[in-house]
């Protein structure tokens, strides 16, 4: 095997490029959930001003988060806006952090520290997670 | 229908306890659910849910302050994923009263591990693998106690591999992180240090939980009347958990959490034993 040639050559941009991924990674996670919380707190609010009670009660019949999303911004375009649009945006934002995430890495691993092993593993995980994610 | 007014403070606690043992807020919250009357299937579905967010928020630190592995943890995600699939499918077809049991033998096997803690080893190897060292799954982090920076080369990751496959499917199966088992991998197989260990499963954990959480969404499974209070609580809790109390340093405090996680150990196999 020939790594120990590849690794030598990438070494010195590898290091500090990986210093700044660990930085985008960890922005990406933190940003994401306090966005999710955010909405869904918001969600609750409005919610809260309209009926005066907290209590939800809704179920989603079996979909993906694309229709899960979709549908509510569809109502949301006919005049219908209801609470619920930003508690389920605040669902989905959850649901995609991690997601977001992956995809920046494969980005990372492939644009700026050439590293194609790494580029191909990731992206194995962000296929897994799309087919995951178009479930139905 | 339970009560927002009920799950929210339930779901505080729950986040709380688990986060003060070190673990998830799902071991200690599925079992509450499921005693409040919620489906066992429901309450895995959304407890795992929530697992994206609590673990997301503590991978964010660990990940900036440099002690994550991000290349050790994006080589075992591409099998903790696919085994939280599996591992959901199989919950999806399961009748309730196994659920049960195997929650219970899980949270049991958990008590053992927090319990040997100290005494558990797997004969760790001098040397570093071929494989391992093409996977390139070696690195550094600071420590802040002593100022230094601490190298070490990661093993027997075809070893590990398969295995966080299998955590995977815990994680999927149970609607938990699972980070007991993944840190157990990462320490005993892998030979990370602890510090890497624990905030690189952190990393993990969160895709693993969103590949679960994709499935039961897809099955109806995910219900946001009950996702937003459990959600909004466990999130709460397991941050108050982590700031206010030390780990499990102080000697009561494990020992409090140690009751705990046998009391619902017993309870959750005996409630499937029974027929719930």
């Amino acid at each position: 095997m020939s790594q120990s040639v590849s690794a030598a050559k990438t070494e010195p941009a590898g290091r500090a490029g990986q210093f700044d991924m660990d930085v985008l990674v960890g922005t990406i996670l933190q940003d994401g959930v306090l966005l999710s919380l955010a909405l869904i707190l918001a969600g609750l609010c409005w919610r809260y001003v309209r009926t005066g009670g907290l209590a939800l009660d809704y179920q989603i019949a079996g979909m993906n988060l694309f229709q899960f999303v979709v549908d509510e911004i569809r109502l949301a375009l006919h005049g219908s806006v209801r609470p619920r649009l930003l508690i389920n945006l605040g669902i989905a934002v959850l649901m995609l952090t991690p997601f977001i995430r992956v995809a920046a890495s494969v980005g990372y691993f492939l644009g700026v520290l050439k590293n194609w092993k790494y580029t191909v593993f990731t992206a194995v995980v962000l296929s897994v997670l799309t087919y995951s994610l178009f479930l139905r | 229908m339970v009560s927002f007014e009920l799950l929210f403070p339930v779901s505080v606690l729950a986040g709380f306890i688990g986060a003060m043992g070190g673990m998830g807020g799902g071991i200690i919250l599925i079992p509450a659910l499921t005693f409040f009357g919620i489906d066992i299937k429901h309450a895995i579905a959304i407890s795992i849910l929530s697992v994206i967010a609590t673990s997301s928020g503590s991978a964010s630190a660990y990940v900036r302050d440099h002690i994550t592995n991000l290349k050790v943890g994006m080589f075992l995600e591409m099998f903790t994923i696919v085994g939280a699939m599996v591992g959901a499918r199989i919950t999806l077809a399961s009748s309730p009263r196994p659920l049960y049991i195997i929650f219970g033998l899980v949270l049991l096997g958990s008590w053992v591990v927090l319990l040997m803690d100290k005494y558990l080893s797997l004969g760790q190897v001098a040397e570093q693998d071929a494989f391992t060292r093409w996977l390139e799954l070696e690195g550094s982090y600071p420590d802040l106690a002593t100022g230094k920076t601490v190298a070490y080369k990661a093993r027997r990751a075809y070893l590990g591999a398969p295995l966080m496959f299998g955590a995977g499917i815990v994680a999927g199966l149970l609607g938990i992180g699972a980070g007991a088992l993944k840190v157990l991998i990462h320490d005993l197989v892998m030979g990370l240090p602890a510090k890497v260990s624990t905030t690189t499963s952190n990393l993990i954990i969160g895709v693993t939980a969103l590949a679960g959480t994709s499935v039961y969404l897809a099955a109806g499974y995910i219900n946001p009347g009950l996702a937003v209070p459990i959600i909004l609580g466990v999130v709460a809790g397991a941050f108050l958990g982590t700031r206010v109390l030390v780990r499990l340093t102080n000697q009561s405090v494990r020992i409090f959490f140690l009751v705990i996680l046998l009391v619902l150990a017993v309870e959750m196999i005996a409630r499937g034993l029974r027929g719930i």
